[in-house]
C-alpha cells in the first residue's frame, strides 16, 4: 500500500532529521541496522588480532563448561554487589550531609579524592585492611564512592530553594522536609547515579579483581588468558563483561521505572 | 469580630539584599469585611511591575525571610510565624514522587492529622476542586490549571487564615482566568477569616476578584521613571469605591476608568 510506504519512508527520513523523535519500530529499526554493521565488520575483520565470531563463541563454550566460568562470574557478581552496596550507603549519607554547612568539606573532599586513581592505593589500602577480598571491596568502594558523592552531592546542592519553602509554608519539620525533599524527592536521581557507578565499578572490576587472583573472578580469568595470548579466549570473557554489565544496567533501569516511576513521565523526548 | 477589624498589619518593612534596597517603609493593613448574612472573606490584590519586590514581600509576609526593619503581624497582633501562612507560589510546586490524593495527605500527616483524617480531608478537597479523577496522577500528568488547583487545595489541608498566591494569573487564557478568579474568591469565601493576599501584575483580573488593591513601586524621578526602593504608592479600597462583590464589574465604567488610571500609574513605577 502506497501511504504504508510512503509513511515507513517518512519515518526513515525523520531519523535523519536533527532533533526529532522517532516511533518505536523506526528505533529498533536502527539498533538493529547498527547491530548488523558491527556484526559484518567483525566477521570481515579489519584487524589481524580480532579473532572471528566462530572462535571467540568456540572458546567461550570451552571456558563456560570445562574453565568453571560460571562459578568465575559468580565470584566477580557478588564483590561487586559487595562494594556497590557499600558504596551507595556510604554516599548517600555524605551526600544527605551536605545539607549541613560544617559537612561540605568533608564531601567536597571525598569528591576530590576521585583524581587519586586506584593503583597508587594498593599499597596503603592493604595495610589498612589487609589484601584479600577486603581490599578488593575497599578498592571498589572507593574507587566508585568518589564519583558517587560528586554526582549526588551536585543533586542535593541543586534542589531549588522553592521546593524547601513550599513544605515550610506546610508546616513541615525540618526533618520531615529533609526526607520528602533530599531523601525521597531525590531517589529517582540517586537510583540513575547507582546505574552509572554500577557501569564505573563494573569496568573497574578486572582491574581490581587483578591485584588478588587468588579468589578468582573474571577479572583473574581474563589477566590468566592474557597471559598466555589466547586471545579468542580474552575476547569471550569480555563478551561476558560486556553483556552482563548490559543486563546489570538494564536491570537498575527497571528498577527505577518500578520504584520512581514519576520520574519517566518528567523525561522530556524529542 | 467587628467589621474594619485588622487582620493583617504589615509595618514599615524594609529590605536590603547585597547593599541594594528593595523594600523601603511598606505599610498596609488588611481589614476584617462584613456582609449581612453572607461569609465573606478578603481578597486583597499587590500589584506592581515585574523585579519590583512584591515576592520579596510576600516571603516576609508569609514568615519564609525576616524583614530588615518592620513587622508583620495578624489579628489581635499576634506575629506570624513560618507555616501559619500557606502560599501558593508561581509554578505551583507539588511532591513530585507523590500521586495528587498523596500530596494533600501528607500535608496533612505533616501537620498531625491521623491517615484516616487525612485522606478523608484530601478527598473532600479534591471533590471540591474537582480534581477527584486525578487523585491518583503524579504532578506531571496535570495541565497547568489541574497544577494550580491541586497546590491551593494542598495549602487548605491544614485550616489557615492566610493564603499568599504568587502570580496566579500568569499565562492564563481567558476562559481559564475566569475560573482562577471564582475558584480565589470560593476559597475566601470559606471563611470570614480567609484572607487572600494575590501578587500579580494583571490589574483588570485583580481589580474583578479583590475588596482592595494596593499599587508597590518606586517613586518616580523626574523623568518619571522609578527609583531607588518600592514601598506601597497607593492603595484602592474596591468596596468604598462600589467595585467589589460583583458579578459583572467589568461592565461598570468606574472600573474601565480606574484600571486605566491604575495603569497609568503602573507606567511611573
Amino acid at each position: 500500500m502506497v501511504p504504508t510506504e510512503v509513511g515507513f519512508l517518512a519515518r526513515i527520513k525523520t531519523a535523519f532529521l536533527p532533533n526529532r523523535s522517532v516511533d518505536r519500530l523506526t528505533g529498533l529499526l536502527f539498533v538493529g541496522f547498527w547491530a548488523a554493521l558491527a556484526f559484518v565488520a567483525w566477521v570481515l575483520r579489519p584487524f589481524e588480532s580480532l579473532p572471528g565470531p566462530a572462535e571467540v563463541f568456540g572458546a567461550l563454550s570451552t571456558l563456560w563448561w570445562k574453565h568453571g566460568m560460571g562459578p568465575e562470574l559468580f565470584t566477580t557478581l557478588a564483590l561487586i554487589g559487595h562494594a556497590l552496596l557499600l558504596t551507595v550507603v556510604i554516599s548517600l549519607l555524605l551526600s544527605y550531609v551536605t545539607v549541613f554547612a560544617a559537612a561540605r568539606p568533608l564531601v567536597e573532599a571525598v569528591s576530590k579524592l576521585r583524581f587519586l586513581g586506584l593503583t597508587g592505593l594498593v599499597v596503603p589500602f592493604t595495610l589498612f585492611v589487609g589484601g584479600g577480598y577486603t581490599l578488593k571491596v575497599a578498592l571498589l568502594t572507593f574507587g566508585m564512592t568518589t564519583f558517587f558523592v560528586t554526582s549526588m552531592a551536585q543533586v542535593v546542592v541543586e534542589i531549588p530553594r522553592e521546593q524547601f519553602d513550599h513544605l515550610r509554608v506546610l508546616g513541615a519539620s525540618e526533618l520531615r522536609i529533609n526526607l520528602e525533599v533530599v531523601i525521597i524527592g531525590t531517589l529517582d536521581r540517586a537510583l540513575d547515579i547507582t546505574r552509572q557507578n554500577l557501569a564505573i565499578g563494573w569496568a573497574l572490576i578486572t582491574m581490581v579483581e587483578g591485584i588478588s587472583r587468588a579468589e578468582g573472578g573474571l577479572g583473574a580469568m581474563i589477566l590468566n588468558q592474557n597471559k598466555h595470548f589466547h586471545l579468542a579466549e580474552v575476547y569471550a570473557i569480555l563478551l561476558v563483561i560486556l553483556a552482563v554489565g548490559l543486563l546489570l544496567d538494564f536491570a537498575m533501569a527497571f528498577l527505577t521505572r518500578l520504584v520512581c516511576p514519576h520520574a519517566a513521565l518528567e523525561r522530556v523526548r524529542r | 469580630m467587628a467589621a474594619g477589624e485588622v487582620l493583617l498589619d504589615v509595618q514599615g518593612v524594609g529590605l536590603t539584599l547585597g547593599g541594594n534596597a528593595i523594600l523601603r517603609d511598606c505599610s498596609f493593613q488588611v481589614v476584617d469585611r462584613v456582609r449581612q448574612g453572607v461569609v465573606t472573606g478578603q481578597i486583597v490584590a499587590l500589584l506592581g511591575p515585574s523585579g519590583v519586590g512584591k515576592t520579596r514581600l510576600l516571603r516576609i509576609i508569609a514568615g519564609l525571610d525576616p524583614p530588615d526593619v518592620g513587622r508583620v503581624t495578624g489579628y489581635k497582633g499576634a506575629p506570624l510565624l513560618e507555616g501559619e501562612v500557606g502560599v501558593v507560589f508561581q509554578h505551583y510546586p507539588l511532591l513530585r514522587h507523590r500521586r495528587v490524593l498523596g500530596n494533600l495527605e501528607t500535608a496533612g500527616r505533616m501537620n498531625g492529622m491521623g491517615a484516616a483524617e487525612a485522606r478523608s480531608r484530601a478527598a473532600h478537597l479534591l471533590e471540591r476542586f474537582g480534581l477527584t479523577a486525578r487523585a491518583q496522577l503524579y504532578p506531571a500528568q496535570l495541565s497547568g490549571g489541574q497544577r494550580q488547583r491541586a497546590a491551593i487545595a494542598q495549602q487548605l489541608m491544614k485550616p489557615k487564615s492566610f493564603l499568599l498566591l504568587d502570580e496566579p494569573f500568569s499565562g492564563l487564557d481567558p476562559s481559564a482566568l475566569g475560573d482562577v478568579i471564582k475558584l480565589l474568591v470560593e476559597v475566601a469565601n470559606m471563611d470570614e477569616l480567609n484572607t487572600l493576599v494575590i501578587v500579580t501584575h494583571d490589574i483588570e483580573a485583580a481589580v474583578v476578584c479583590s475588596d482592595a488593591v494596593m499599587l508597590l513601586g518606586r517613586e518616580p524621578n523626574a523623568l518619571g521613571k522609578g527609583v531607588g526602593p518600592a514601598k506601597i504608592q497607593r492603595s484602592v479600597d474596591l468596596v468604598a469605591e462600589g467595585l467589589a462583590y460583583q458579578d459583572d464589574v467589568e461592565q461598570l465604567p468606574r472600573f474601565a476608568e480606574l484600571v486605566r488610571d491604575l495603569k497609568d500609574g503602573f507606567r511611573r513605577l
